[in-house]
């Protein structure tokens, strides 16, 4: 195993995954931006030796992008393989990323690959691939965007295994901030009591909250030399709003915990 | 001239016995909402509001200039109850501006903390501050800067009596050394109040004596910019208005003297006051207040908003119609079938055509919302996409063979698809506050008109399922629902004579209108369901519903209506609804319109932002 990327376990999301992947059975991971969702899936394939494709879904995501197109080289057409298709090639993981992003007549292309059929039909080509065993299919989700327009069919919700990822525990944290960082520990223990209180404003306040991911941004700045408190401004309060009082209100509580 | 000399004697002897420093005060109103948002961060209880503390007499030793001037004898304290965080209006009593606003902060960090109300009041602050300085440490500087400053403001042991002396010791060791004593030594005259801890012994809202509201709306008088409007809650009790029938006036001025504030129930016709200014002076002065309930309206009214415990509940049975249950936060309850809310049309409707001075409005709206209306369309030419596009293919080769220069269009077709799988429910409040003029020429019900009817031309064209409804109580057992247009109706001129026909009504019992609308709303078939709220104020009713009592039932029907996956989004016109708007819809679940007459033209405009 080369560079395993670090993940700090956080219960039996690592368990669950590797039961999944022998069983066959697709996975959805659910859970808040920045909160590990990624580079779990990194870790996990790294761990199993498997190769990774991640599609980034987006609103003008379509099933050819998935699956594949012909394109035109030298005035000719050539079939080309999408990340899905690769993916099912080579009985690897297929990772889609904030997969409601996607328009809900793209998702419908994985539904044969998410059952017990496992196959993917392409009908440009008229082929019909069937999937390797070593083949997973995971789809990631974030449940609190105020997105209200996107959501998931419920047909291809009931398709996945589901694992919700929160933030974690403030020891947790704080490990992932010392392990990703190297800062040292007591202002690991500030930036994540700074993140806490700010997750409580979330639905309130703030539309989205402090994620792990902007921590350890937070975090690199301070490691690098960067003074604390401008540090937490540049990578969580501007990140975190654009309305001038709740931003001091949040330095009021980045002052309140390095001091000023 | 005696008047005149007076006044100016009194100006000159405040200002020299005052020590605060105006020119380096810091009002609440600079800094409530970043307060607000500091309490909720540092874990106070987001359902609570924030406002100004009434001052309070605080009993202490002045000085003599003080004296002399009768001023010092109040203090404006923080405190913290069910519903309210109080903070002083004011805060000048340092010269420099950072500290007075160090301290708001500071307040704010301290009522943010849980403490055990049984201990003593010194040892409950020290165990604040500790438990505040623990959890943020970058407050321990702040919090040593203000004790430095605050000593020397106070008075110096000294020069008081022992038993006094020993008190201020006390304090001020307290202060120095939070968690060092145990408790203060008494004394027969209160001790100076302590400006960096909570109120000692805040007042207490009275408890409520009036039977219950006679069903008269409670008239809201029109909004007058030029009133002065006290952010400040008065602390009040309730008590019924005399029905000024019988009555003789009988009273021995002489044996008794009633003070200021006390309640007398003496058969006194209410005279217009037009000297508002000095009403409100007035009213600044009291330490209560006591109101009656009336329907008449004076004129000229002074708005302050009262602080009025919840009155009795009512027992008359509930009539037919639909059984809703109502939240009580108090209790953590959910109280089965407690409202009975009532489906009802208007009767004497006439059919009608748009309004005239509409027309045009409408007619950019709906070419502007035609656009939005489903479409499937291929784009040829695109660099990107599912297709190869022949035609350009073809063009594309058959010049390059007859040697033309081909350009580098794009071979591929791409398809663009615009879904709207969408039902909207529009449910206005009609309650009386809808009477007021929101502008020179139109009162808030003829703008709410207004807005419904260009609403619905713009959602006729995007052919968005919709609905609306009009809403508003008598207490919880006369909740008026106005069908305006179901779901199943076409827009046409028989909706269009009910929104014609719409008028104020009484009260505006949130909660239960919006649970009847959610259910209505959950049974449409569409996957996106949007539930649009418009109003003008906090919810209230007659009975207990009020103040967070009304906003938590809410905020409970609104978290019901989202775990049905419906959408709610609030239109509002009240400049206030910051303070309480995002508790309940959260802080991107609602918009506030600063101009009542704009509605008409913002709120499509809104709703198309809402669902592109």
């Amino acid at each position: 195993m080369q560079n395993l990327p670090f993940y700090q376990v956080q219960g039996s999301e690592i368990e669950l995954f590797e039961r999944a992947w022998r069983n066959r059975l697709p996975l959805l991971i659910k859970g808040p931006t920045g909160c590990g969702k990624t580079r779990f899936v990194a870790h996990m394939a790294t761990k199993l030796g498997l190769p990774l494709h991640t599609v980034a879904c987006h609103d003008d995501l379509t099933a050819a992008d998935l699956v594949g197109r012909h394109l035109i080289v030298d005035g000719q057409t050539v079939w080309t393989d999408g990340p899905l298709t690769r993916a099912v090639r080579e009985g690897g993981i297929c990772y889609l990323d904030e997969v409601v992003e996607a328009r809900k007549d793209t998702t419908v292309v994985l539904h044969p690959l998410a059952d017990d059929r496992r196959i993917l039909p392409i009908d440009r080509t008229g082929e019909l691939l069937v999937a390797p065993p070593s083949f997973m299919l995971v789809v990631s989700y974030n449940p609190g965007y105020q997105n209200f327009l996107k959501g998931m069919k419920p047909s291809t919700r009931q398709r996945f295994i589901s694992l919700a990822f929160d933030f974690p525990p403030a020891a947790q944290e704080e490990a992932i901030l010392v392990g990703e960082s190297g800062i040292d520990a007591m202002t690991a223990k500030r930036l994540v009591s700074i993140a806490n209180a700010f997750r409580t404003l979330r639905d309130h306040d703030l539309e989205e909250v402090a994620s792990t991911r902007l921590l350890v941004y937070a975090a690199s700045l301070i490691k690098d030399g960067c003074e604390p408190t401008l540090a937490c401004r540049a990578a969580l309060v501007e990140t975190l709003t654009d309305d001038p009082e709740t931003a001091v209100a949040l330095r009021e509580v980045i002052d309140a915990t390095f001091g000023r | 001239m005696e008047e005149y000399v007076g006044e100016l004697w009194h100006k000159l002897v405040t200002r020299v016995a005052d020590k605060q420093h105006t020119e380096a005060a810091v009002s609440l109103d600079e800094i409530s909402k970043t307060a607000a948002i500091f309490f909720r961060a540092l874990g106070g209880d987001p359902g609570l509001n924030l406002s100004a503390a009434p001052a309070t007499r605080h009993g202490a030793r002045r000085r003599w200039k003080e004296r002399l001037a009768t001023s010092g004898e109040r203090v404006e304290l923080s405190w913290r109850d069910g519903e309210t965080l109080r903070l002083p209006e004011h805060i000048s009593i340092f010269s420099e501006r950072s500290l007075n606003r160090d301290l708001y902060f500071w307040l704010v960090a301290l009522s943010a903390v849980e403490t055990d109300n049984n201990l003593p009041w010194i040892q409950q602050n020290q165990q604040a501050t500790l438990a505040t300085l623990a959890r943020f440490p970058g407050l321990i500087a702040r919090y040593q800067r203000l004790v430095a400053a605050l000593l020397p403001l106070r008075v110096n042991p000294e020069n008081l009596p022992t038993a006094e002396a020993a008190q201020e010791f006390a304090i001020r060791l307290a202060l120095m050394q939070p968690g060092s004593v145990k408790t203060l030594p008494p004394s027969k005259t209160p001790f100076y109040p302590v400006a960096l801890w909570t109120h000692p012994n805040p007042p207490a809202t009275a408890g409520s004596n009036i039977s219950a509201g006679d069903g008269a709306p409670e008239r809201e008088s029109s909004e007058d910019a030029n009133i002065a409007k006290s952010r400040r809650k008065h602390a009040a009790e309730r008590t019924d208005m005399p029905d000024g029938k019988d009555g003789f006036l009988m009273m021995f001025r002489a044996e008794s003297l009633f003070s200021w504030t006390e309640y007398i129930n003496v058969n006194r016709p209410q005279d217009e006051e037009d000297d508002i200014e000095s009403a409100a002076l007035a009213a600044e002065d009291m330490d209560s207040m006591t109101v009656a309930r009336d329907g008449e309206t004076s004129v000229a009214k002074l708005r302050f908003d009262l602080d009025l415990p919840p009155a009795g509940e009512d027992e008359t049975p509930l009539g037919e119609g639909i059984s809703l249950p109502e939240w009580d936060y108090k209790k953590q309850v959910m109280q089965v079938d407690y409202c009975r809310l009532q489906e009802m049309v208007s009767a004497q409707t006439v059919p009608c055509e748009l309004p005239a001075q509409l027309r045009r409005t409408a007619r950019r709206l709906r070419s502007q919302f035609q656009a939005l209306a489903p479409t499937r369309i291929w784009l040829k030419g695109q660099q990107d996409g599912e297709e190869i596009d022949l035609d350009a293919w073809v063009r594309q080769e058959a010049d390059l063979l007859s040697g033309v220069h081909a350009d580098s269009r794009g071979l591929y077709r791409a398809q663009v698809n615009q879904q709207r799988d969408l039902a909207c429910l529009l449910l206005a409040d009609l309650s009386l506050s809808t009477d007021t003029y929101a502008s020179d020429h139109a009162r808030v019900i003829d703008v709410i008109r207004d807005s419904l009817f260009l609403f619905s031309e713009a959602l006729t064209a995007t052919g968005d399922q919709f609905a609306m409804y009009g809403f508003s109580s008598l207490k919880r057992g006369n909740i008026r629902f106005n069908l305006l247009k179901s779901f199943e109706e076409k827009y046409d001129n028989q909706t269009r004579g009910r929104i014609q026909a719409i008028k104020p009504g009484y009260y505006t019992r949130m909660g239960a209108s919006i649970r009847y609308a959610s259910t209505l709303l959950a049974v449409q078939p569409q996957r996106q369901r949007l539930l649009l709220l418009l109003t003008d104020g906090k919810p209230n009713d007659l009975d207990r519903y009020e103040g967070r009592y009304g906003i938590e039932d809410t905020r409970m029907a609104l978290h019901e209506a989202r775990q049905h996956g419906l959408r709610p989004f609030c239109v509002t016109i009240d400049n206030e609804a910051n303070e309480y708007l995002p508790h309940l819809f959260g802080a991107s679940g609602f918009a506030v319109i600063r101009k009542p007459e704009d509605l008409p033209k913002e709120l499509p405009l809104l709703y198309a932002q809402m669902t592109h």
